[in-house]
């Protein structure tokens, strides 16, 4: 085999997910009627705004060669913060501030916050505790949506302040602020992991987490990091759950965290840690509300999305095992 | 250490203490077995239940099954062995509580059924609206809207459900698609909200109104799914009125959206009724007497009495809340639960 023909191999094979994408929205569009236009392809970039930035934080942790069962609760227990605060119907107190403008950095502040809170003492339990983190985090996927009952007494909030409503409703280039924000946490993201010391550490103990720490590397202080910036993570996408839905209801966000499962997976990330990359997972995220899109416009019956994300999910473990191969043999 | 020791000690007792049923009630524990309690409907059904109860001198238990079928079977079970006064059930799954229900009523203990009608098997008293008359209410309600909007009864509707595992949206869905199927230029598009979670019913609206942008009417069959198909619209730049809306349970936020214009209709389940209608007729469910067929006043609704296959059935009419009556406080959605004390039924 040439070099040439060896690059364009291994280009394709990291980046497979993109070509998986571009290989279903070219057949959607092709045999789906009314696929084809520019507001579905920005409903698919907003869809995939609050599922994108959860899997981040996951992301991040998984590739550490941990797991956080946690987020969906922790983003919906932002979310019911935020609502409870900034909506003035239902149970929001509509908490006014002025200028107005000053409602969304305090609304993100206090969802991050309760996020950051919450991933961290996941971190503390795990990392200086020693326990397991499924356990753990599972414990906290339990508690938190508990939590998120007994905040709201089953009860919703509703009508979203307009200031921080604004980020839903306006547009720049097709695409509403939401989708923006999630596009912008990918690419910092992305630099975060691909160019800083903290990123590669991560990489490096989900790889081999003795062999990082006989290195000199702070494995636990980067785990904590890693714990609690995947609830700020979490928190944020609750966020932009609320301003998403113009409030909050108490199952808000259910069955999300299955659905980030599945995205990283999707996206090239090994559940044994060490590898993948944040660009390949927003392909991920990406390629799920391009199928769900796809379903809606079908008709079909919605049991067939999780049939097919099923699916995906195994596809994916099937075509990582085959990049695998290959590339031993192109070595 | 010692110290420590008693005092871990007292706070246990204390808590156990504060566990202790309250021997106050005359005529005993009633439990409540709730499908979920992440809905405004099921919440304002505990509250208002453990009101009336209260008044006729009951006290009530509630128990969260999560949406959980297998959860809801162990509570029946463990409250059999409670041998409470009686169970009032608001079944997860129609079917497949039938062997609690009859396990219930072998050991003697009557059961209710509330909103949600178990027919497979008898109980001892049920009150609901029923949820296929609920699709009834709402096509009849729809096809106002159509003629008024298109001089005839034709259109789209976006119907958006509910979980598509969940018997209650799937009966909402047969009552009203059978009201509708006389209507042939009526296309209903009809897509579920996976575990009634607000944001797929918001992406659902978002992406129909692109891919049919002349639907006439979106039917949500619960009020919080209403809300984030408002979001949805407003971000595609409609205002109230621009597409009709409509929604099924008369929750609070759906009569804001009332308010705000934004929604057309809200069916609503008649919650006060519904639950004072088992306080009413509690003791003679409990005495074990018969329940004589007839017309009953419930909260000033003409509630009708019959004897069924699977047993005394009381049917409330549901009604329809529209720009004109939203404010009525009779609507479980404006939270003024009824100041007059429920009278049992002689």
């Amino acid at each position: 085999m040439n070099p040439r023909t060896r690059r364009a191999l291994e280009f394709v094979l990291d980046h497979l997910v993109w070509f998986m994408l571009l290989f279903v929205l070219v057949v959607f569009s092709l045999f789906i009627p009314h696929y084809f236009q520019l507001g579905i392809f920005a409903n698919i970039i907003e869809a995939s705004s609050v599922l994108g930035v959860m899997s981040i934080g996951l992301a991040l942790v998984i590739i550490a060669g941990h797991m956080d069962l946690s987020v969906e609760s922790v983003a919906a227990l932002s979310a019911m913060a935020v609502g409870i605060l900034f909506c003035s119907a239902g149970i929001g107190i509509g908490l006014d501030i002025q200028p107005a403008w000053l409602m969304v950095p305090i609304s993100l502040l206090i969802a991050i916050i309760v996020g950051g809170l919450i991933g961290l003492s996941n971190g503390y339990f795990i990392v200086k505790m020693k326990m397991d983190a499924f356990i753990i985090t599972l414990a906290s996927y339990i508690w938190v949506r508990g939590l998120v009952l007994a905040i709201s007494g089953g009860r919703s909030a509703q009508d979203l302040a307009p200031a921080i409503r604004w980020f839903g409703i306006q547009r720049l280039l097709g695409l509403p602020l939401t989708a923006w924000i999630a596009i912008a946490c990918f690419v910092a993201f992305s630099l975060l992991m691909a160019k800083t010391p903290f990123g590669r550490h991560l990489v490096m103990i989900g790889g081999n987490e003795t062999a990082t720490f006989r290195a000199g590397i702070h494995v636990k202080r980067n785990l904590i990091i890693a714990f609690m910036l995947a609830g700020a993570i979490a928190g944020l996408a609750g966020w932009l759950l609320t301003i998403r839905t113009s409030g909050a209801t108490a199952n808000l966000g259910i069955g999300l965290l299955f659905n980030a499962f599945a995205a990283v997976v999707i996206g090239g990330v090994s559940l044994k840690g060490g590898v993948g990359a944040l660009p390949g997972v927003y392909a991920g995220v990406l390629l799920l509300s391009a199928i769900n899109t796809a379903i809606n416009l079908m008709g079909l019956p919605a049991n067939y999305t999780q049939v097919i994300h099923g699916l995906l999910v195994l596809a994916a473990v099937l075509l990582d095992s085959f990049k695998q191969t290959l590339r031993l043999k192109l070595a | 250490m010692k110290r420590t020791v008693l005092a871990v000690l007292g706070m246990v007792a204390l808590g156990l203490a504060m566990l202790q049923p309250a021997f106050a009630q005359t005529k005993g524990t009633v439990y409540y077995l709730v499908p979920t309690l992440l809905d405004e409907f099921q919440t304002g059904s505990v509250s208002a239940l453990e009101l009336f109860l209260k008044q006729v001198g009951y006290k009530m238990e509630t128990l969260n099954a999560d949406n959980k079928t297998d959860r809801q079977q162990s509570q029946m079970n463990d409250v059999i062995a409670l041998k409470p006064k009686a169970i009032i059930l608001a079944a997860v799954d129609f079917n497949a509580l039938k062997p609690s229900v009859e396990k219930a009523r072998a050991a003697g203990i009557p059961v209710v059924e509330f909103d949600r009608q178990i027919t497979s098997t008898p109980s001892d008293f049920t009150s609901v609206a029923g949820t296929i008359e609920i699709g009834h209410i709402a096509a009849e309600q729809a096809q106002r809207l159509l003629k008024e909007k298109n001089g005839d009864v034709k259109g789209k509707v976006l119907q958006v459900l509910g979980d598509p595992g969940d018997p209650y949206t799937l009966d909402i869905q047969k009552g009203f698609e059978e009201k509708m199927k006389a209507f042939p230029d009526v296309e209903i598009i009809s897509l579920p909200a996976l575990q009634w979670e607000a944001s797929n019913a918001g992406t659902i609206v978002a992406d129909q109104m692109l891919a049919n942008p002349d639907i006439d009417l979106i039917f949500s069959h619960a009020a919080h799914l209403s809300v984030a198909g408002v979001a949805s619209l407003e971000a595609a730049g409609k205002k109230p009125g621009d597409v009709m809306m409509m929604s099924s349970n008369g929750a609070p936020v759906g009569l804001d959206l009332i308010r705000k214009g934004w929604l057309n209709v809200e069916v609503e389940q008649p919650l006060y009724a519904q639950a004072a209608a088992v306080a009413m007729f509690m003791d003679k469910i409990v005495n074990k007497q018969e329940l004589k067929p007839g017309e009953y006043d419930v909260l000033g609704l003409k509630s009708t009495l019959t004897n069924e296959a699977w047993g005394p059935n009381l049917k409330i009419p549901g009604a329809a809340i529209t720009k004109e009556n939203v404010d009525n406080p009779a609507f479980w959605g404006n939270l003024k639960p009824p100041t007059d004390t429920i009278k049992p039924v002689e």
